[in-house]
């Protein structure tokens, strides 16, 4: 039995409790620390700020930290970015490029989530081998033996019908729901430089190298995982009565999921957003060999920076600039919706 | 519409939890499914709904099979335990929904959410949100949404549980109005036999995924038709006592009870109401005991005696009083017994 005046030293250390309740010398040092972080934090942004205003000679001969009285800003190097260099292009680019992904990954994400935490699948191992060994068999059929690639794989698809339909049916092993949950998130533990090269050929045989249709179609592979693994969770919190509220009422399994389960989710649905537009929008390695001249994307332009004549370090600061400003407008744009508390009065709880 | 239950099973995997469920339900008609809990009758109600498939047997709405139907083709509205308010839209929005999904005209969805909301009296609280709500209000929005698409069929699962006792009553005899109202057939699940007392026009007592006895709520309690019904219904339930026949008569070591002259096995077990009995004076009544407990409610005094290895529980005015221990004659109405086999739990009727 503790005394309520008395705490143990757990409670005091770890106890959450208000700046201003605090005496003087722990509410001095506690701001010191949240001071320390933010300069932490803000400083590189605003290196990057005032270097974009800079000349070259005010870079090499510095380190200078205050416009107008370190050094005189100028606009040469904005101008240089914005107006001489080919900026527009990859900037486009990359809007098209992570939002395009984006969305097309927010949506088959959740869709897919929405199916794994709903429906119960089993697929049976034997469907999953039959499966690997046409793939095998269509890959070696094109390489080795020149068959034309819509043969074999329309071959192949009918020899998976066909086994489906007949032997595939005695086989009871199966993987259920969470070795598919499981198998999605082994596909982002894999390192991406590892699948780089054949993810290459395969666009290069698609006719598809230098488009952003490719970014768009190898961001949103890349990015389904992480939607899927973090939206799971908020569905699955859901309470399953609404949902059969809904479709008694009439609704069907889409209409459910747009209309009820997708506005239950939004703020998680918000955030997962963000964090994959935020991936799409920084990704660099696969933008790096999948684009060329026509479909560059920022980060690509920005590395590019760093050229024969040394790092261009104001004109990389214009770039990261222009690319940061959206990042930040979006974020505040949508932390409003990032509310907690939207299911309250759901049911009796 | 007219329902109809025929023999109906089902299993989750190796356990059974209906077992051949066979319900007629008459246009118009309030059944009530009874139960204890577990014993397969909110799994009964949601075969109905479409919720649940069905391991086996037909489900008719109508004349309508609708085993196999998606629950949004089947014509019917349900009301959950947990009112399943879409927490995202207003009463009214919450309300027009099952509207909205059928295409309604705006101005024909607004007249018929005002008319719904009207018969629950929540016209002045269309615009809020459900989060905004007591839960007797959440509640008469689960029910106006229920009744704003006029379906052919109510489904209803403890709906009034989440409510206190003295909201629970109010809502019970609205609830009664709004469907002799409507006139629309209506299944409801609870484990409260008040609630199925009161609203039923038929009881259907379920145990173990079994249907034991389907009656009106008077023929329920009057003449229950085995010891499972006898013990569930009434508060307190019916006492049964264990003893011989003998002499046309139901012999105990401490007295006998005419029953009759009718001698239908050797050991019986007979069941009585409390209010069916009376305490008397010791040496006075068929059979003797001595008082285990006395207790006053406030309206009646029940009194507890120990009779053989048993305890009887009979219900006096709320003068009586007896002192523990005190021996006394009960008096048993012997018209209004019942006589179960002792073996299957079965009525054993003359």
């Amino acid at each position: 039995m503790i005394s309520p005046g008395k705490k143990t030293l757990a409670q005091r250390l770890f106890e959450p409790k208000s700046v201003e309740a605090q005496a003087l010398v722990p509410k001095i040092a506690t701001y010191a620390v949240l001071l320390f972080w933010s300069l932490v934090v803000l400083f590189p942004l605003y290196w990057v700020l005032v270097t974009s205003f800079k000349s070259e000679s005010d870079v090499f001969s510095g380190p200078f930290y205050l416009p107008f009285i370190d050094f005189q800003p100028n606009l040469d190097a904005w101008r240089f970015m914005l107006l001489e260099n080919n900026t527009l292009r990859p900037y486009f680019n990359s809007v098209i490029v992570a939002v395009a992904s984006t969305g097309l990954a927010v949506l088959i994400g959740s869709l897919a989530a929405y199916a794994l935490v709903r429906i119960r699948f089993q697929v049976t191992l034997a469907s999953i081998g039959c499966f690997l060994a046409l793939l095998a068999a269509v890959v070696v059929a094109v390489a080795a033996a020149q068959v034309p690639w819509p043969v074999a794989t329309a071959a192949a698809v009918v020899l998976f019908v066909i086994f489906l339909g007949t032997i595939g049916r005695r086989f009871r092993l199966s993987v259920g729901n969470n070795d598919i949950e499981f198998w999605m998130i082994s596909n982002r533990i894999m390192p991406p430089i590892v699948a780089v090269l054949p993810i290459y050929v395969m666009f290069q045989h698609l006719k598809l190298l230098d488009t952003q249709v490719a970014l768009i179609a190898t961001y949103t592979a890349v990015n389904l995982p992480i939607v899927v693994w973090l939206t799971r969770d908020f569905f699955a919190g859901i309470p399953l009565d609404l949902e059969e509220s809904a479709e008694i009422d009439g609704a069907s399994k889409f209409r459910v999921f747009f209309t009820i389960a997708l506005p239950l989710v939004r703020s998680g649905l918000v955030a997962t957003l963000l964090l994959v537009l935020i991936l799409a929008w920084n990704e660099y390695l696969l933008a790096l060999f999948l684009s060329n001249a026509n479909a560059q994307t920022m980060p690509v332009l920005v590395s590019a920076q760093n050229t024969t004549r040394g790092p261009q370090w104001w004109y990389m600061s214009v770039l990261i600039v222009i690319m940061i400003v959206p990042v930040i407008v979006i974020a505040a744009f949508l932390q409003k919706h990032i509310a907690r508390g939207l299911l309250v009065g759901a049911v009796k709880g | 519409m007219r329902v109809s239950l025929q023999e109906i099973h089902k299993s989750f995997g190796a356990v059974d939890v209906v077992k051949g469920l066979n319900l007629e339900i008459a246009d118009g008609e309030f059944l009530v499914l009874l139960g204890p809990s577990g014993c397969g009758k909110t799994t009964a109600l949601r075969m109905v709904a479409g919720l649940e498939s069905v391991t086996a047997g037909r489900i008719f709405i109508g004349e309508r099979d609708v085993t196999d139907v998606l629950p949004k083709y089947r014509d019917v509205a349900m009301v959950f335990q947990s009112y399943a308010l879409y927490p995202h839209m207003t009463v009214a929005e919450n309300i027009g929904y099952p509207l909205k999904l059928r295409s309604v005209t705006k101005t024909e969805q607004d007249a018929r959410i005002r008319e719904a909301a009207g018969k629950v009296h929540l016209e002045d609280f269309l615009d809020r949100y459900p989060r905004q709500l007591s839960g007797g209000q959440r509640q008469r929005v689960a029910l106006a949404r229920a009744i704003v698409r006029r379906p052919s069929l109510f489904l209803m699962d403890e709906p009034l549980s989440n409510l206190d006792a003295k909201l629970r009553g109010y809502m019970r005899s609205e609830l009664k109005r709004l469907q002799a109202d409507l006139g629309v057939t209506t299944i409801y699940v609870t484990h409260d036999q008040i609630e199925a007392m009161t609203l039923a026009h038929r009881v259907a007592v379920m145990n173990k995924g079994v249907v034991q006895q389907i009656a009106t709520p008077r023929e329920i309690y009057d003449d229950p038709a085995n010891l499972f019904v006898a013990g569930f219904i009434g508060s307190p339930p019916m006492n049964t006592i264990r003893g011989s026949v003998g002499d046309g008569c139901f012999v105990l070591p401490e007295g006998r009870i005419d029953i009759g002259g009718y001698a239908p096995a050797k050991d019986v077990i007979l069941g009585f109401r409390p209010e069916d009995a009376r305490i008397m004076a010791p040496g006075a009544g068929c059979v003797h005991a001595t008082v285990f407990a006395c207790e006053l409610t406030g309206n009646e005094t029940i009194v507890t005696c120990t009779l053989s290895d048993a305890q009887v529980v009979v219900k006096m005015d709320k003068d009586f009083d007896v002192p523990i221990d005190a021996p006394v004659g009960i008096q048993i109405n012997n018209r209004k017994a019942c006589l179960f086999d002792p073996a299957t739990g079965e009525r054993v009727r003359a």
